[in-house]
This record gives C-alpha cells, structure tokens and sequence, in this order.
C-alpha cells in the first residue's frame, strides 16, 4: 500500500543572485513498512526535497506541487511524519532530561495522561536497544554517548506514531561499528511497526544495506529509479554506475618511493588515563620524517586523548615521549570554527601565530598569503572573519594557521569529519599535495577508514586506549590481522543490497560498555576479549603483548609463540583470523 | 562544590574587610566632622570630639572601629545619640528591601515578558518598540525617571501619592522608577539569549516532534536561555540598593538609601561605615547566592556537584 506519494515536486529557491530550482519534477512514492532510499551526491537537493515534503522549506523557498499526500492527507510533522536528523548531538535538548524528552512527544500526539506517557517512553527506549530505560529516562543527552542519542532520537521519532520517517543521513557523522548498529536497528524499527522509512544518504553502502526501493538524485532530478536489485546491480545511468564505482572501493594513496626511516617521533608504553573515562595506556609506536600515520577507532578509543598529549597540551601519566622535531606539532582541530579567534581576519590570524618567529611585518604578510594559496583559499579570504567562510574554507584557514606556523609535525584530530562528503573530498585532495609538497609528518585521526586509505601511508588501531594493530595501510585495510580491527572493516557497508542484507553479527542493542571506562579500575585481560569470536581463556586472564612481525605489530594472544608454535627460522607469519 | 563556597566566602570576608577600611579612611578624610555646624563654637565641637574618641590618633580610631565590628559591634550614631547603628539598620532596612523586592518582581516579570515577545514576534514594529524601549529605559538616569513619575502622575494627573509608603499605591511610583534599569537589562538579555537559543537544531526538531511553538519556546529553549539572566540577578541586587539613594529621597521613603545620603550629609561616621559593611554583605550574599543556583540549574555542573544520577 503506498503511503506517500509525491508528484511533481519543484522547490526554487529566491537569493539575492536571481532564482534557482533546486528540485524539479521529483516524484516519488513509497509503500508501507517498506525502507526507500533517496541517494545523490551532497548538493544535488535531497535535502531540500525532503524539506520541502515535511513542509519546513527555508524561508526564501518557493514549494509547489501536483500532488502531495501521505495517507491521503497533508504531511505534519509530528503527526503523521517524524524526521531523524543527522546531528543527534543538537536535536536533543542539552537540559532536559531525555525521559522527559520522548514522554512529552507522546504526550502530545496520544493526548494521555504522563504516566501512560513515560510508560509508552520506557517501551521504545526498550525499542530503540538502550539498556536499562529506566536509568537513562533519568539522564540528560550529555550523559549519554553519540550513539545512545542517536537512539534516543529514533525512539522520539517513533513517539510521534508515523506513518512516515524520514532520516536524513542519520549515520554520517558517527563511527564504524556505532553506524552498522544504528542501520541494523533502523530495520528493525521498521519491521517491527510497520512504518515506512525514507532513508536519505550520500552513502550508497548505507542505501544499500536497508532500502528495497531507490531513487537516485542529481541536480534536482530524480535520474533513476528502481528496487535496489536494479539500482545497484544493473544500473543505467552513467551517473549512478560513477556513484556505485566509487562507493565499493577503497581509494589507497600510491605509494612513492621508500620514506627514509628517520624516526620524528617515538612513545614508549605512554600512558594517560582518567577516572572513568576514556585514556590511552601502554602506547608504543613511531612517527618517521615526511609520513603520515593514521589513528582509527571509534570514538572514545583516546584518540583525542592521544593528541592532545602529543601536542603537549595535557601531560602523560607516565610512559616517554622522544620528539625530535625542532618546532612544536600543530593541530588542526575538528571544529575549525572553535579553532579560530572569531575577532581575528584570517590574515591576521596568521600573522599573529608568526609574530615572534617573523619579526618583520612586510614578510609577515608575505608568508600568510604564500601559506593561504598553498591552502587552496582564495586572496580575499585573508581579509574574513571566520563567520564569512564557508565550512570547507575554515577547515581550510585552520590548516593553514598550523601551517604557518612551519610544523614539522602536524596533527589533524577528526579534521574532516564535521564536513560533508564533497567538501570533505576537496580537503583530502588538498591534503595529497601537501603531503607531497611540503614533506611534512602528519598524524592524522580518523573513525573514517575511506578517508585513512586515501592519505595515510601506515595506520594503527586503537581499541579502548590500547593500540591493537600497527602496519600499512593497504595492508591493514585489505588483510587485517586483528579480529578487531577485521569487525572494524565489516562493519563499513557495501554497496551491495544483497550481501549487507545478509550480513551478520551486528549487535542491535548496545554494548554494556558503550561508554568506554573499566568498572572499578581494575583491568584484567584484552580489551576486546569480550566481543571477540576468538577469544580464548588466556585472553580474559592477561592482556597481550605487542608481537613484531617486519612492519606489522598485533596485540593479539593469536600471534604469540604459545598458540601458534614455536616457528621455524623464516617464517612468514599470515593473518590468523 | 563545599570548597568553592568555602572559597567564595573567605573572599566576600576580604572584600568585606577592604571596604570597612577603605570607606573608614575616606570618611575620615572628608572635611568638617559630625559635630560641626555654624551654630556650635569650635571649643564644644572639641569637647564633644574628645568625648566620642575623634581626638584620637586615626590610626587607633581605626582599631578599635574594627575590633568592635569584628565583635559584631556597630557603633552608636553620632546625630541620633543613644541609638545603636544596628537598630537604625533594624528600623531601615525593611522598607528598603519591601521595595526593592517589589522592584526585583517587576523587573524579572516584566522583562521577561518583552524579552520572549521580542524575540518570538514576526512584527518588526513590536520588535523595534520594545528595542527602543529598552534603549530609553535602561538610559534614563534613576532620578531623573523618578522626577517625571512624580510630575506626570502625581502632580498632572494627580493619580497617585507623592510621598512616603503608607497604602500599596504608595510603592507604584518608587517601584517603577527603582525597577525601570534592571527591566531594561533582563528584557535585553532574555531576547538576545532566546534569539540565539531558537536558531539551534533542538528547537527545530522539537517543532518536528509536534509540540507547539509557545511550547517549544516556554519549555525549551526559554530554559537554556534564562541562565544569563538569573546570573544578572547578583549585580541586580547590587543596583537597586544604589538604586534606592535617589528614589528613597525623592519619594521620602525612610528606608537605608535616605537614611545612608544624611548620614553622608551629617558626617555621621559611624553610620556610614555601618550601612556600608551591611549593604556590603547584603551584595555579596546576593552574587553567592545566584552563582550558586546557577551551578545548580546547570545539568552539567550539578551532575558534578552530587555526583550520582
């Protein structure tokens, strides 16, 4: 049965630079209990569309229509419709308590009394996978980590009793392992009650995963329609066959000539740790001159703790670092508009990070503008303030700030996560030519596998604090030895309807220890014995040594001589998983 | 938590103890003395000097004011012989602080009300009213707002009464004229921070779940907003104490403001430095109090006051 049905959708939008439509004759329907995909590269008006369909166009947009109905009826949200946000950190009330939060949506649509209310919001939090409703109806969103919010907004979704979710990239902006748990639960929401889901996505693996109906956008226009069987395994567009091309694949940089092995920087057993929370311990690894390293992980795995120790703004608990670079590491932080003094020009912003290495005002000036081409920003930019630029620009103007600066490490936490894909593209194309202009050792940290093969030559994983794996890239990405660092992988969809139907194992209710923190502080055993399918007796008793093998390290009891054997001279270890 | 008030009230002491000391010496430093008038002949003014310690070194004087104020000691006023510093502060203070609260409750209601309209109006003329006013309000000198109440509604239009606090009309005028700049103030600050509240993405998707506009803006985004605005409450405190000088004596209020510009008047020491340490403590207290609610109004620095959920 269809539940929706758009015909003839166009949205124009009205700027001061003249009219432009942003969506043209779009028609779609989609039928009950069913998940329908709208895919399109960021710009091509999915968005605007879906907008436009709730009824909340922006103020400057022109809507029309031939026909426009859900259940026969106009679209409200709230009452028939419910969207899902991509940002769940801001769709949340940071001071209302989340009970609160869902109990006041049902309130609202079932006109029952509150305690019907908070009944009905212990049931869908209990819906959604949250462990102990009872507790979180308690807590307030900052309690709660990234992907518990993202829960708790499909649940406030569901609250409403739609017809209808419409979930614009609700998985963007969170990591690996959190994404495939929030796709496997939006199935089963879907399943379960028998609402229909538009699902809206650059991310083909995501569409591919769940949709059983696809529509694929560019420009506007919907270019292509089908059940996900046509769309991805026959499909007739040269627009869509690019989009799938490059979704499967993971892009790695070509390998130049052999860095030369001249160590910048080296930890041994670093250790940070904090009451509860998150921390690194027992870090070891090296930086080399001219190489970028890549850090993946899901967040809370001490990514950021591990930065900011490197960079030297916290101090370690204990462990060494041997840093050998004559000038400071530089960071280039995730929220570049944060990073930037927002009473400052770019130009001066620049100047002043330089004004005791470049004492003359003239050369000053000089360098800026050098630092800002080489950025990829254009000459007028130097005279913004951070709030006229774009977000692509900033990231960029935060770039060039550490870089002026002449680091020669730098240090890039989460840099391009904030950004949307073809934003996000720009910069790691920026990022290759200054790798490869400017020699400089970058660390560069990431949940993003796609964006880590692209411009990282080694990588290491961390897994609660602990680094689990170390090697190259393509090799780690493509052969990976740990079992983590294996889920890791699996847990990227692909863009393969019928092999991510299939795929198993995905936890949909979250893990005890979503928020990374040992209980009592004592810690006994791997830390990813307890999700781990090999575990052994010895993997809960002792934590694993790190074993060398050439430029592979794993700290896995599988690699060790007391499970694999004493081995013959020359022996070429392979993956044991 | 313990040990930020601890902290916070070892300083207020301090600052309690530079202001006796520092308004101690200014005073003394003030030409003429309590007992000088045109009428009395220099040999008296010293006898009478002599009798209450003025003779003295300054410097011993000094001391033994602040020994008897360590005690709880406040003097006896120099123009009301036989009458305690404290039971003039006892008799005073209770008009003082009945408008004062009268003026608090007006402006917080009353600038809340046209913050939130200000800042969720479509109309650009509402908006633009309320801005003007806030502007006129908050620029208008406190007397001079008390003179013009007087003139146009007690001698124009004869509506109400001039002077003194005998019947609840009475407290109309001096209230408006005492709450005028702190409604400016709230007004100001509750449609700046509302403003910027409903730009943010909760309230869109809180519009998203069904609720109502004036839902949305009473139950959420007016509680993220209003924490500026109950911090402004200390220096609110603060304002109308220095507030209440003028209007107490343009309306012939006998309340701690009239009673602290005769004492500056009369030269009476002892007075002076004794409303001083009180209002003193009254603001400090004040700006304790609302930083302390403020934490506690803040999830986050409540969850790491109590520490459990």
């Amino acid at each position: 049965m269809k539940v929706l049905d758009v015909q003839n959708l166009n949205v124009q939008y009205h700027t001061e630079k003249g009219n432009f439509d942003a969506v043209s004759a779009l028609s779609l329907s989609i039928e009950e209990g069913k998940i329908t995909g709208l895919v399109g590269r960021s710009g091509c008006g999915k968005s605007t569309a879906v907008r436009a369909i709730m009824g909340i166009s922006a103020e400057n947009a022109e809507v029309e229509y031939e026909n426009l109905s859900l259940d026969g009826e106009i679209p409200v949200p709230g009452h028939n419709i419910a969207m899902i946000f991509q940002d769940s950190q801001n769709c949340l009330n940071p001071s209302v308590k989340i009970g609160k939060q869902i109990a006041e949506t049902v309130k609202n649509r079932r006109k029952c009394t509150r305690k019907e209310a908070d009944k009905r919001a212990l049931e869908l939090l209990d819906l959604v996978g949250i462990r102990n409703p009872a507790l979180r109806m308690k807590q307030y969103p900052f309690e709660l980590s990234g992907g518990m919010r993202q829960r708790v907004v499909i649940a406030i979704a569901l609250a409403c009793d739609p017809r209808l979710i419409v979930a614009d990239e609700p998985t963007t902006a969170l990591d690996g392992a959190v994404q495939a748990q929030i796709l496997g639960l939006l199935r089963k929401v879907v399943r379960e009650t028998k609402t229909a889901l538009l699902l809206v996505s650059h991310d083909l693996g995501v569409i591919a995963s769940l949709c059983s109906r696809v529509y694929v956008m560019e420009k506007g226009q919907v270019v292509e329609s089908g059940t996900a069987e046509e769309i991805f395994y026959s499909p007739e567009q040269e627009y869509t066959k690019q989009l799938i091309k490059n979704a499967g694949k993971m892009h790695f940089r070509t390998e130049k000539e052999k860095v030369k092995k001249e160590i910048l920087l080296r930890t041994e057993h670093l250790t940070k740790e904090y009451h509860t929370k998150e921390g690194v311990r027992d870090l070891s690894f090296e930086l080399y001159k001219g190489e970028t390293f890549a850090l993946v992980g899901e967040s809370g795995s001490g990514k950021t703790t591990l930065a900011r120790v490197l960079s030297g703004i916290l101090k370690s608990d204990s462990g060494m670092i041997d840093d050998r670079s004559k000038n400071r590491a530089q960071m280039v932080f995730q929220d570049p508009y944060g990073a930037l003094n927002p009473c400052l020009t770019v130009g001066q912003a620049l100047e002043e990070a330089i004004r005791k290495t470049v004492p003359d005002p003239w050369l000053r000036r000089q360098k800026a503008e050098d630092i800002l081409r080489l950025s990829g920003l254009r000459e007028t930019v130097r005279n913004r303030y951070p709030r006229e630029l774009s977000g692509g620009e900033r990231q960029r103007a935060g770039i060039a700030r550490a870089l002026v600066c002449d680091p020669e490490l730098l240090i890039c936490d989460e840099a391009f996560s904030s950004l949307d894909a073809s934003t996000r593209d720009g910069l790691l194309e920026l990022f290759g030519t200054l790798q490869r202009e400017q020699a400089l050792t970058c660390l560069f940290i990431s949940h993003d596998m796609k964006a880590v093969a692209r411009i990282s030559g080694r990588m290491g994983v961390l897994f609660r604090g602990e680094l689990v794996e170390t090697g190259r890239t393509r090799s780690v990405c493509t052969d990976p030895w740990h079992p983590y660092t294996k889920q890791l992988l699996l847990s990227m969809p692909a863009p393969d309807p019928l092999r991510a139907g299939r795929k198993k194992g995905i936890l949909f209710r979250e893990k005890s220890t979503e928020l990374p923190g040992r209980e009592g502080g004592a810690h006994r055993g791997c830390p990813f014995a307890e999700n781990c399918p090999y575990a052994m007796d010895c993997c809960r008793e002792e934590t694993p040594d790190s074993y060398v093998f050439g430029e592979r390290t794993v700290k896995c009891f599988l690699y060790s001589e007391e499970h694999s054997g004493r081995r013959a001279e020359g022996y070429k270890m392979t993956s044991q998983i | 938590m313990l040990r930020y008030t601890g902290k916070r009230i070892v300083t207020g002491i301090l600052s309690l103890f530079v202001l006796a000391t520092a308004t101690f010496f200014l005073i003394h430093f003030m030409p003429g003395s309590p007992f000088q008038s045109g009428a009395v002949s220099q040999q008296v003014v010293d006898a009478l000097e002599k009798e209450y310690g003025l003779s003295e070194p300054l410097i011993s004087q000094y001391f033994s004011y602040m020994g008897n104020l360590l005690q709880g000691d406040l003097g006896i006023s120099y123009t009301e012989p036989g009458t305690g510093v404290t039971e003039i502060i006892g008799r005073t203070w209770p008009l003082t602080a009945s408008v004062g609260i009268a003026a608090l409750l007006t402006a917080v209601i009353t600038g809340t009300g046209l913050g939130i309209l200000r800042a969720v109006t479509k109309h650009r003329a509402v908006k633009s009213v309320i801005s003007a006013g806030e502007m006129l309000a908050a620029g208008i000198p406190g007397f001079a707002a008390a003179f013009l109440l007087l003139y146009v509604f007690s001698m124009k239009l004869k509506l109400l009464p001039v002077s003194g606090l005998l019947t609840p009309a009475h407290y109309v005028l001096p209230t408006v004229a005492l709450a005028l700049y702190p409604t400016a103030v709230i007004c100001r600050l509750t449609g700046n921070s509302l403003e910027t509240e409903l730009r943010k993405e909760y309230v869109v998707f809180a519009r998203m779940k069904g609720l109502s506009r004036s839902r949305t803006v009473l139950t959420h985004a007016l509680k993220n907003a209003y924490l500026p605005v109950l911090r402004y409450l200390g220096p609110a405190m603060a304002y109308l104490l220095t507030g209440s000088f003028a209007v107490e004596s343009i309306f012939n209020i006998p309340g701690l403001g009239r009673e602290f510009v005769n004492s500056i008047t009369n030269r009476d020491y002892t007075l002076i430095l004794g409303l001083t340490v009180f209002m003193g403590t009254v603001v400090i207290l004040a700006n304790l109090l609302t930083d302390l609610l403020c934490a506690w109004l803040d999830p986050r620095t409540r969850r790491s006051i109590s520490g459990d959920i």
